[in-house]
């Protein structure tokens, strides 16, 4: 590290240059990622927040709630296997609702559970619903931004349906709308308003069963419930309406963005090198050896992108601390580590070429030569 | 006594296209304690190959290069780095210092390199600097020196591991007479009160006087002018 360090306080102004945009680079990745764990936490929080392991969905309906369409016989044979308790039904639909007196229209997903099982929400403002209740919701938070109070009253856009806003709950989204709960009772008059040909509208059908299920139960439902999927939580979530497309496209700027630190680094350190082939052909003709000074190449990349790290966490730091709390960013100290190594990782193969290069010249480049 | 420098019926041949070209052919040289020795020659006449071969840069085809004591055949790239970082000292055409080291840092580093004590380092580095009258140069870099100062930096540097012996090439090449001059007389000083040996290249013949003895290159072996 001896001519590593000298180097940099030598060149003051290159080097200043390249941690600069390192920290530009380290900075964006840090912040895309965290964007990107705070959006896919937005976008199916509801799904998340549920403590289900597995959920039960109809074969075919490509892992998505809304497509899936349940029995009644199929919760009955879940609980026999799970236990009754472990085993509880879904509703959703999507729908947009006005709110009495206001001119606000929003996109929401009306969620009907079993208000007496672990499905049920945490109320953070205003009374909670039970099975009993009658024409109450309980509704996210976000839509309290929008001027909603408790004791407001909802109405379906396409059915007429309303309810009042009984409480509110914190963090529950799907397909990025917030969540409103009800209660079985509710959805089966909800229900009613758009009757299916063919069938009777008091007839109980569900779009899924959240499943807390061991791995044996898990085989023996597969077994019995032929007509249907058996799919984790994380494959619910991935399955949520747009929730991969979003995931997969802040991922491949995250990638790119990893690939340009790589490349910046790589060629910026090449250029360096080779600059300095004659210097490193006297290095080794006076007996530095070549690992000596490929373990300084790689010192000075280490170095820099640790150095650039440090100071994008501090700026990161400060703009999580100024962000608006609406902002959907999210970075725990597990990404932070990984992205970390991972953008230290791809420095030093970044730097690579160089050492190659290090390594290929010859001490004998030295002799006769006029000038370097 | 005992030569610190032993070349033994030294031959180098190099391929070009399909014929074979012999540049050293059957060279012998003895350098003792304390002698300077000048190789002169036209060029292309195996100079550059004659410094990297005795220099341990370039392994010979046939034939034995020993060094205080040591033969150096058979050793590997790491063995023979070794040797050229601690008993043998480079002088080169132009001074060739790393430009981002102060020159204090130049003979510090390559102390450093061969493992020196830090302490010890430092004293050897001052009285080096001393005698090559650098000592009020101690913390310029490089570009801030003249070209004399630059060359009289590489000598200290050469000197600096104490090598068994010195190798300079053209070290007065890129210097005028007068400073040509004095590069050579440190070196011839040194050499002297070191009792170490020295092979200078040159095509400078202001020099030859300060010179021990001056051999000619021809025909791929050395004689007496």
């Amino acid at each position: 590290m001896y001519l590593a360090l000298r180097e940099i306080r030598f060149a003051k102004t290159r080097y200043v240059m390249i941690i600069l945009i390192m920290l530009l680079i380290s900075f964006l990745v840090l912040f895309v990622t965290g964007l990107a764990k705070g959006l896919a936490y937005a976008n199916a929080s509801s799904i998340k927040n549920m403590a289900a392991s597995h959920f039960i969905l109809q074969k075919d309906s490509d892992h998505r709630f809304g497509r899936s369409q349940l029995t009644e016989d199929t919760l009955t044979a879940a609980q026999q296997v799970a236990g009754d308790d472990n085993a509880t039904p879904i509703n959703l639909r999507m729908a947009t609702v006005t709110e009495q007196g206001l001119s606000l229209k929003s996109d929401v997903t009306l969620f009907a559970i079993d208000m007496a099982s672990w499905l049920a929400p945490k109320v953070i403002e205003g009374q909670t619903i039970t099975n009993d209740t009658q024409g109450q919701v309980l509704v996210d938070r976000k839509l309290k931004e929008a001027g909603i109070k408790v004791g407001s009253v909802l109405v379906d856009q396409m059915t007429g349906a309303s309810w009042t806003v009984s409480g509110f709950v914190a963090n529950e989204s799907y397909s990025h709308t917030p969540s409103i709960f009800m209660n079985e009772k509710d959805w089966l008059q909800l229900q009613s308003f758009t009757p299916v040909k063919g069938q009777n509208a008091s007839d109980k059908s569900y779009n899924a069963i959240a499943l807390k299920a061991t791995g044996e139960q898990l085989a023996q439902l597969r077994a019995e419930l032929a007509d249907t999927d058996i799919i984790s939580k994380s494959d619910t979530v991935s399955a949520v309406p747009g929730y991969k497309e979003e995931q997969g496209s802040l991922l491949m700027m995250i990638a790119f963005l990893y690939v340009i630190s790589a490349m910046v680094l790589a060629v910026f350190f090449f250029v360096i090198t080779i600059q300095k082939m004659s210097q490193f052909g006297i290095l080794k003709a006076i007996g530095a050896k070549t690992g000596y000074l490929a373990r300084n190449v790689v010192g000075q990349v280490l170095l820099l992108s640790i150095g650039s790290l440090a100071v994008s966490l501090g700026l990161i730091r400060i703009v999580y601390a100024v962000l608006p709390a609406s902002m959907p960013f999210q970075l725990d100290s597990s990404t932070v580590l990984l992205s970390c190594s991972l953008f230290i990782v791809t420095a030093v193969l970044g730097s690579l070429l160089s050492v190659y290069k290090v390594s290929r010249t010859d001490a004998l480049d030295a002799i006769g030569r006029t000038a370097a | 006594m005992k030569p610190l420098l032993k070349i033994d019926e030294v031959t180098r041949t190099f391929h070009d296209g399909d014929s074979e070209i012999t540049v050293l052919n059957k060279l012998s040289l003895q350098v003792g304690a304390g002698e300077l020795v000048a190789v002169m020659g036209p060029s292309g006449s195996g100079k550059s190959t004659f410094l990297s071969i005795a220099g341990a840069l370039l392994t010979p085809t046939s034939g034995e290069v020993t060094i205080d004591g040591v033969s150096l055949a058979g050793m590997g790239g790491q063995e023979l780095a070794e040797l050229r970082l601690k008993r043998i000292g480079f002088i080169f055409q132009s001074a060739n210092l790393i430009p981002y080291l102060k020159v204090e840092e130049q003979l510090l580093f390559v102390a450093q390199l061969a493992g020196m004590d830090s302490g010890k380092a430092s004293k050897r580095a001052a009285s080096l600097l001393e005698r090559m009258g650098l000592k009020h140069r101690q913390n310029y870099y490089p570009d801030k020196l003249s070209g004399g100062e630059k060359q009289r930096v590489a000598i200290a540097r050469a000197w600096m591991n104490s090598p068994s012996i010195l190798f300079a090439d053209e070290p007065t090449a890129s210097l005028d007479a007068e400073r040509g001059q004095d590069v050579v007389r440190m070196i011839a000083e040194e050499v002297k009160a070191e009792g170490k040996a020295a092979v200078m290249v040159t095509h400078d013949e202001r020099v030859l006087p300060l010179c021990d003895r001056v051999l000619y290159l021809k025909n791929g072996a050395l004689v007496e002018a």
